[in-house]
């Protein structure tokens, strides 16, 4: 209990910062006074720059870090996380695909319609017949799909005008400038409901984490879990993308750090607590993303990418030595 | 009691398990015997559903196994497999209930009935007092205790085990099926288990089902079954049969 109290706080402490520094640092009583008011300088940061910004910061991060978590879970494998497995750069490529066509798509429409893709393109070409598919083919797969994604979203950038395709640049590095009130509304709406799903999962999960056989013995279809809960993970990268840009590595820290600083040993508090870690990491990043260099926003993704890499390759050694990659 | 009645598993042109006819009987311990690769643990899958026949009907009292929903065929059969996977620093007490999977909805809440069948399955194994450790504290006796728990907490009248001895010292061996054997006089669990051990199954079973290369030699008591005959039709090795100074089961020493 007394880790969760420090995961929350951790949180709390996080959002704070982030509502308090950036190009103008703003002291905590400045915003709190503009919390009940119309004007003065705490309002106009909190309700205007800094306010929705650090909202969606939270939200995606969760979204993320939850759909982390789950996959993390679902193939018992610390590396698979929708980064990782190329969804988020399907649903880049995806968002970047129709703002390039002129598509009147909805970005989340466009996000959750390339992430679904890229997920079945990965599953297509892992898939073994009568065979649990291992996780690392589906990593090595992932990745490939993901390096694909990524190349094509740039090369379309090409076709763009020259503004749009800064944009462009900016967002598919993760950036979360221009957040508005409406965009936190939808990924905390969406995301709470996919959470919500998700968390009906965790039984599901907890018993497929026993392995195939197992998991059959105890009455459990174990096919149509498996979709199920990869369907979920896939919608909750998505909604996270649509509105972050598929920013890197979030989802593949989150679910790790969010088991040691909970210390959860349950399927539920795990899943929770990468949820948390998410918007941990990436409030985080976007903070620094805003205060590293003065006067320049660089985007948040640069961050987290260079925690992430990192990680990647300490991850994948310590994989390597455990002889599970 | 579960019928077999010309069942082949496996591939049409090469199946595992080549025709046989055999049955499980109710309320016993039963154990399946025979050389690697002979179709044992194709055949313990097959009873649990993991498998499905090619040809043939496997009946539970005289219900096609095949016709029941997965839930109400886990709510009668359990199956441990031989490499279950151990979450991440999962605690033994958080194990033993996902047990209970087949008797909840996806998002019932935790019952008394629940909470009692796994406390009754924790003082069964004799781990009541380890739930909140993990299972990689354990010893290698007390883990494996830990999942039979697991499934004893299903609550079916039938359990199936894949090789629920292996890597286990001698000791809690005999420790475990000293167990199952408790359990199925004390509640009449129907008890099926694959072992290696010929001395160790004469010793601990009521029936015996002894295949090799995947058709049946001989099913029935220890006493009939491990004959010299047998022995030499099943693993293809000529031993010496006498009895267990002990218990006076059949003992067998290969030559």
């Amino acid at each position: 209990m007394i880790r969760w109290a420090i995961l929350i706080a951790i949180l709390v402490t996080s959002v704070c910062l982030a509502l308090r520094y950036g190009q103008i640092s703003v002291p905590l009583d400045v915003l709190w006074n503009g919390l009940g008011t119309n004007d003065g300088p705490g309002s106009l940061i909190l309700g205007t720059i800094r306010g929705p910004r650090v909202a969606v910061a939270m939200g995606g991060g969760f979204v993320l870090g939850l759909s982390g978590a789950l996959f993390q879970t679902l193939f018992r494998n610390p590396l698979a996380s929708p980064d990782v497995l190329g969804f988020t750069s399907g649903a880049g490529l995806a968002v970047i695909f129709a703002v390039s066509f002129n598509l009147a798509i909805a970005p989340t429409i466009a996000a959750v319609a390339g992430g679904v893709f890229a997920a079945l393109v990965v599953a297509a070409i892992a898939y073994q017949k009568g065979v649990e598919t291992p996780a690392i083919t589906l990593i090595l797969v992932g990745l490939g799909i993901g390096f694909f994604a990524t190349g094509l979203a740039t090369f379309l950038m090409t076709v763009l005008p020259t503004s749009s395709a800064l944009e462009a640049q900016r967002w598919l590095s993760g950036s979360l400038s221009g957040s508005t009130w409406g965009n936190a509304g939808l990924v905390c709406g969406l995301g709470s409901l996919l959470a919500l799903f998700a968390l009906a999962q965790s039984r599901a999960l907890g018993v497929l984490e026993l392995g195939n056989d197992m998991a059959k013995g105890l009455g459990l279809s174990t096919e149509a879990s498996r979709w199920t809960i990869s369907g979920t993970g896939v919608l909750l990268a998505a909604v996270g993308v649509s509105l972050t840009g598929p920013v890197p590595f979030v989802a593949l820290i989150a679910g790790p750090l969010g088991a040691v600083l909970s210390g959860a040993t349950t399927v539920a508090g795990r899943l929770l607590a990468g949820g948390m870690a998410g918007a941990i990491v990436l409030v985080l990043a976007d903070l620094v993303a805003r205060v590293a260099i003065p006067n320049t926003q660089l985007p948040a993704g640069v961050f987290t990418g260079l925690i992430g890499a990192p990680f990647l390759l300490w991850r994948l050694g310590v994989e390597m030595r455990k002889g599970r990659v | 009691m579960i019928s077999l009645e010309n069942v082949s598993i496996g591939y049409s042109e090469r199946p595992v398990i080549d025709n046989l006819t055999t049955e499980v009987p109710q309320g016993k311990v039963t154990t399946i015997l025979g050389p690697n690769g002979c179709g044992k643990s194709t055949l313990l899958k097959a009873l649990a559903c993991l498998k499905v026949p090619t040809q043939g009907c496997i009946r539970l009292d005289g219900i096609d196994l095949s016709t029941l929903s997965s839930r109400d065929r886990a709510r009668k059969i359990a199956i441990l497999p031989q490499h279950p996977i151990a979450p991440d620093g999962v605690r033994v007490g958080d194990l033993v209930r996902r047990g209970r999977t087949p008797w909840r909805g996806a998002l019932s809440p935790w019952r008394t009935e629940d909470q009692a069948a796994c406390d009754e399955a924790l003082v069964a194994v004799h781990l009541q007092h380890d739930q909140s450790r993990t299972l990689v504290e354990l010893s290698g006796g007390q883990r494996q205790r830990a999942w039979l728990a697991l499934v004893l907490a299903q609550q079916t009248p039938i359990l199936l085990l894949d090789e629920p001895t292996t890597h286990l010292d001698l000791v809690y061996q005999i420790e475990l099926l000293q167990l199952l054997r408790d359990r199925n006089r004390n509640s009449g669990l129907t008890v099926v288990s694959i072992l290696h051990d010929l001395n160790l199954a004469a010793r601990f079973s009521d029936h015996l089902i002894l295949l090799g290369a995947g058709k049946l030699v001989d099913a029935g008591p220890p006493d009939t079954v491990l004959s010299a005959d047998n022995i030499r039709a099943g693993f293809n090795l000529q031993a010496l049969v006498t009895r267990d100074p002990i218990t006076s089961a059949p003992m067998v020493v290969p030559h």
